[in-house]
């Protein structure tokens, strides 16, 4: 059920570019962003663009994904630009991705992104309780949520994502379940729901070392992220990994990509790169990298080209959190080595305990070790 | 000269009652010390001495004395403050012919205080009751001496009020000294009879023996013979320490002093052994010591694995100039690589700890001290254990005995109750319960030493605010309800968390035990059933519920550097973790749960 897209999504290219801008941060946003009121927006597009143009993007690229930060907090004109470039720099983009602040959701916006070329929305809705949406700092009323939906079908999106966020301080099964519902009353195409993460250096995780907030108890936090598996393929929406659930189709080919551990272009302060083999990681400083820019310096900050066996490693992990796993064959012909060798031990153990599954040219987590997955994985990402 | 100018005398105290200022102020009026040498508490020569108030080594001093016109020679023998060095302080004793007993008049008789007084008694030394610190405001020299009459039977009025610090009632002292306590017997016409009563070795001159001659004389160059091994040795170096080591040509019954013979290694000394002439020898060897026994034993892990050498090595140099402490190497599937250490008891072990550390810079991790059992079989051999896994097979016991030990603890009356209730708590019997005030009471118990080592002291000093102090002396092995309790994780006996224990507190033991073990072991991928068994029965039984939620939510192109940073530490942590069975527990955790420090 997940061959398709999943085995095939090996060969693509994608390009990320990442808005390093921001209205106001969100209490347990670990992403790199800053608040666009404090720097001048046009310039730091332009920056972008000319990066952009620095790579050879062109018909090798299948997928283009603009995140952030928050996009939608660009004025519309710096946003249609950088959507305009990219559209122009990949045109045998299949998909082409925007995250959208529910806030933010205006409808001129979104008819512009369609018409140049966006096909695909990511909204970050993360909960339809008020309280939870104020824990968060998100700044929009619940019924925002609904409208940028409302309003993005009308400007012609087939393909829209939810993001949602489980286990927050105060919450219980009965609070997610409503989250769940009133998401799949939106009718999306995709969701993807996250246990919150207590990122380091977030407001978020201060107060919980601070003792200002308690954590969901592990077994509800299970609880939840069980009962989103279960609610979500009833109403169509099948788990393809850990946090992400498609109706058959819809599946997120640019992040699919990532977990094929496919190449993609990063674009902007603070994106990552991964071309032939090297991860690089731009300068996450606006300053810095404009005037990098300008000055024909390069933006990498830091970069690292993976060893064969650590490149396995690597792949192993991101394969393993699809539900599709490990294809066996496109893994030894992508890294020179057979999986069955690589992780014997690993595959061994982990197939006694029912955490591992083999069937015909794949292993994959089976339903029992997803909520677990990380303490399998560490023994896949080093052999 | 004659042995009627001779005075050996030891000086015994519990703990900071001014054991050491007094020996400094005795230095200080017979003119031994020059200022330039001076240092507070000279007998004291470590440095770990020093600091904890405690004499460690017994040490010997020859002082020049003037009384009523003659010069007596008194020699002044160091003991240590604590019963845990019973044997040292029995050593020191049996040289000597009289003994002050110091007590602090702020302070009031302790539990040591008893404890040393019996020793002295038994060794038949003469006493002389000591007041000290009457200089303080809180001084109640009435009242100690008091204590002193009824605990001890020396009279009141017989005793001596002094401060060691200022020296008041000090020279009235050594007058005693010399009026009071009786000299050595004259026997120096008689074949050469000398005592080893301590030893120690020194890098460059190899073996010193301690000696107190208590017949004919010793003579430099002379050949000597160790009665006990029967090992002949030529004298090097015969001498006096005044404090500093003075070399004489001869050493005549009644006097003390020091023999270097070309002796290589401290094992070829026994304590308590007569060295006599080797060309005209004694007919018999001094009455001896007997010799000391290990009663607590603990291991001793480094705490970090690569530090295993060093341990060794420290191990190895601390040995040779402790005759009481051993170490054996020990390897735990569980633990790692450790020495199994044996130690006269508590404080003892404390002290090695504490050496390791500061001497040696060694980071150890110490499980909570056990003590040694004595196993009859079926086949009538006694056999002694210090490990729960030396325990032969159940069905060829015939009996398990446990050490017993005579417990004195001296506590105010207050707290008598709780005393009284922990002591029975800790299978203790009564013996006696005397009043040596008005406000403080001795008890005296017979008490199971595996109880005493395990926290009994930091339990009692907590119920009595502090107040109460106890010593403890062995009594004898005695047969004991005893079983091996197993304690199984995952159903699999951990070897190094099997226990003797008594039947009645098993049930306890083993519910602290496996709670604590809960605590320690991390969640794992499933339910681990911990479990405490004796023989084939489970009397305790605990779950570590197996985790529910461990994995990352968000793992997209941006993020996987530092992802797999994560998820490579998790696996590196999960390989320091030591397995048993299918269960993996990090060193640290195990480690905690044998911990003496906490063991409550």
């Amino acid at each position: 059920m997940f061959g398709n897209c999943s085995s095939k999504s090996g060969s693509e290219a994608g390009l990320y570019i990442h808005v390093p801008f921001c209205r106001t941060k969100c209490r347990y946003c670990g992403f790199y962003s800053e608040p666009i009121v404090e720097h001048d927006a046009g310039a730091v597009v332009c920056a972008m663009i000319a990066e952009m143009k620095r790579h050879e993007l062109g018909e090798g690229i299948s997928t283009i994904y603009i995140g952030g930060g928050s996009p939608s907090s660009l004025p519309p004109e710096h946003l249609f630009r950088l959507v305009h470039h990219a559209a122009q720099q990949c045109p045998a983009a299949a998909e082409f991705t925007v995250e959208i602040n529910p806030g933010q959701a205006d409808r001129d916006l979104l008819r512009g992104l369609r018409r140049a070329g966006v096909n695909r929305l990511s909204i970050g809705a993360q909960s339809f309780i008020q309280r939870e949406l104020d824990f968060l700092g998100r700044g929009y009323a619940v019924d925002c949520i609904g409208r940028a939906v409302q309003e993005a079908r009308t400007a012609g999106f087939d393909n829209i994502s939810l993001d949602l966020i489980f286990a927050l301080p105060g919450s219980c099964l009965d609070s997610w379940k409503h989250n769940l519902r009133t998401a799949i009353a939106l009718a999306p195409d995709h969701i993807s729901a996250y246990s919150l993460t207590y990122e380091d250096g977030t407001p978020l995780a201060k107060d919980l070392a601070a003792g200002l907030i308690r954590p969901v108890d592990e077994d509800i936090d299970r609880a939840m992220y069980e009962l989103t598996i279960d609610d979500l393929a009833r109403a169509g929406l099948d788990q393809y990994e850990i946090s992400n659930f498609a109706k058959h189709g819809s599946e997120c080919r640019h992040n699919l990509n990532g977990w094929a551990n496919g190449s993609y272009a990063g674009i902007g302060p603070g994106a990552t790169s991964y071309l032939k083999g090297t991860r690089s990681a731009n300068f996450a400083d606006i300053d810095g990298y404009v005037r990098a820019i300008t000055s024909g310096a390069s933006v990498v900050e830091s970069s690292e080209t993976l060893a064969g066996r650590e490149r396995a490693c690597e792949t192993a992990v991101l394969n393993l959190r699809r539900r599709y796993g490990i294809d066996l064959a496109e893994f030894k012909s992508r890294t020179g080595f057979d999986p069955m060798q690589l992780f014997a031990e690993p595959i061994r153990t982990y197939q006694e305990r029912g955490l591992i599954e083999k069937d015909g040219g794949r292993i994959f987590l089976t339903r029992q070790a997803l909520g677990i997955a990380d303490s399998i994985l560490c023994d896949f990402a080093l052999v | 000269m004659s042995t009627e100018h001779i005075r050996n005398f030891s000086i015994i105290a519990h703990i900071d009652h001014g054991k050491s200022t007094l020996a400094d102020r005795i230095l200080d009026l017979t003119g031994r010390v020059n200022a330039r040498d001076k240092k507070d508490q000279i007998l004291d020569d470590m440095d770990l001495e020093r600091e904890r108030g405690i004499t460690i080594k017994a040490s010997a001093v020859t002082l020049d004395y003037e009384h009523e016109g003659k010069r007596y020679m008194l020699n002044l023998i160091d003991t240590p403050g604590h019963v845990d060095f019973h044997y040292e302080v029995s050593r020191a004793l049996a040289a000597c012919e009289g003994a002050l007993l110091v007590v602090d008049a702020t302070q009031g008789v302790e539990a040591q205080t008893v404890a040393n007084a019996h020793l002295a008694i038994e060794s038949d030394v003469e006493l002389i009751g000591v007041i000290n610190k009457i200089d303080l405001p809180a001084a109640q020299p009435e009242a100690t001496s008091e204590e002193i009459q009824h605990a001890i039977g020396i009279r009141k009025n017989e005793c001596f009020h002094i401060s060691a610090k200022t020296g008041k009632g000090v020279p009235e002292l050594l007058e005693a000294i010399v009026t009071l306590l009786p000299p050595p017997a004259n026997r120096g016409n008689e074949r050469t009879a000398a005592m080893i009563f301590d030893s120690h070795c020194d890098d460059y001159r190899g073996v010193i023996c301690y000696v107190r001659v208590f017949a004919g004389r010793l003579r430099l160059r002379r050949k000597i013979r160790f009665m006990g091994n029967g090992r002949t040795h030529i004298i090097t170096e015969l001498g006096k320490f005044t404090p500093t080591m003075t070399p004489v040509d001869e050493l005549s019954a009644g006097e003390v002093g020091y023999v270097i013979a070309n002796i290589r290694e401290l094992a070829d000394v026994t304590i308590g052994d007569t060295i006599t002439d080797d060309a005209e020898p004694a007919a018999k060897a001094l009455a001896g010591y007997k010799p000391p026994v290990q009663m607590v034993f603990s291991d001793f892990y480094p705490g970090n694995n690569t530090d295993y050498p060093k341990l060794r090595a420290a191990f190895e140099k601390l040995a040779p100039n402790d005759a009481s402490f051993s170490f054996a190497a020990h390897n735990s599937p569980a633990l790692g690589f450790g020495f199994r250490c044996g130690f006269l008891g508590l404080l003892h072990m404390d002290i090695i700890q504490e050496r390791l550390e500061r001497e040696h810079g060694i980071d150890v991790v110490q499980t909570a001290p056990t003590v040694s059992y004595e196993v009859l079989t079926r086949d009538g051999k006694v056999i002694r254990i210090d490990s729960p896994s030396d325990l032969p097979d159940i069905t060829k016991v015939a009996e398990l005995r446990e050490p017993f030990v005579l417990l004195e603890i001296i506590t105010t009356s207050e707290s008598i109750g709780d005393v009284m209730k922990l002591a029975e708590a800790r299978r203790c019997t009564l013996l006696k319960t005397e009043y040596i005030s008005g406000t403080r009471v001795m008890l005296e118990y017979k008490a199971p030493l595996a109880e005493i080592v395990y926290d009994f002291y930091n339990v009692l000093k907590g119920i009595s605010h502090g107040y109460a102090t106890m010593d403890y002396e062995f009594m004898g092995f005695e047969k004991s309800d005893l079983v091996k309790m197993d304690i199984l994780v995952n159903t699999v006996a951990v070897g190094a968390l099997s226990l003797i224990v008594h039947r009645s507190t098993a049930e306890a033991r083993g519910r602290r035990l496996i709670t604590r073990l809960r605590k320690a072991i991390p969640r794992h991928q499933f339910e681990i059933p911990l479990q405490a068994a004796i023989g084939g029965k489970i009397i305790a039984r605990e779950t570590i519920k197996a985790y529910r939620k461990d994995v990352t939510a968000k793992l997209y192109g941006g993020d996987v550097t530092r992802k797999m940073k994560l998820l490579k530490k998790q696996k590196e942590g999960k390989s320091r973790m030591k397995s048993i069975g299918s269960v993996q527990i990090p060193q640290e955790a195990f480690m905690s749960i044998l911990d003496s420090a906490d063991s409550e």
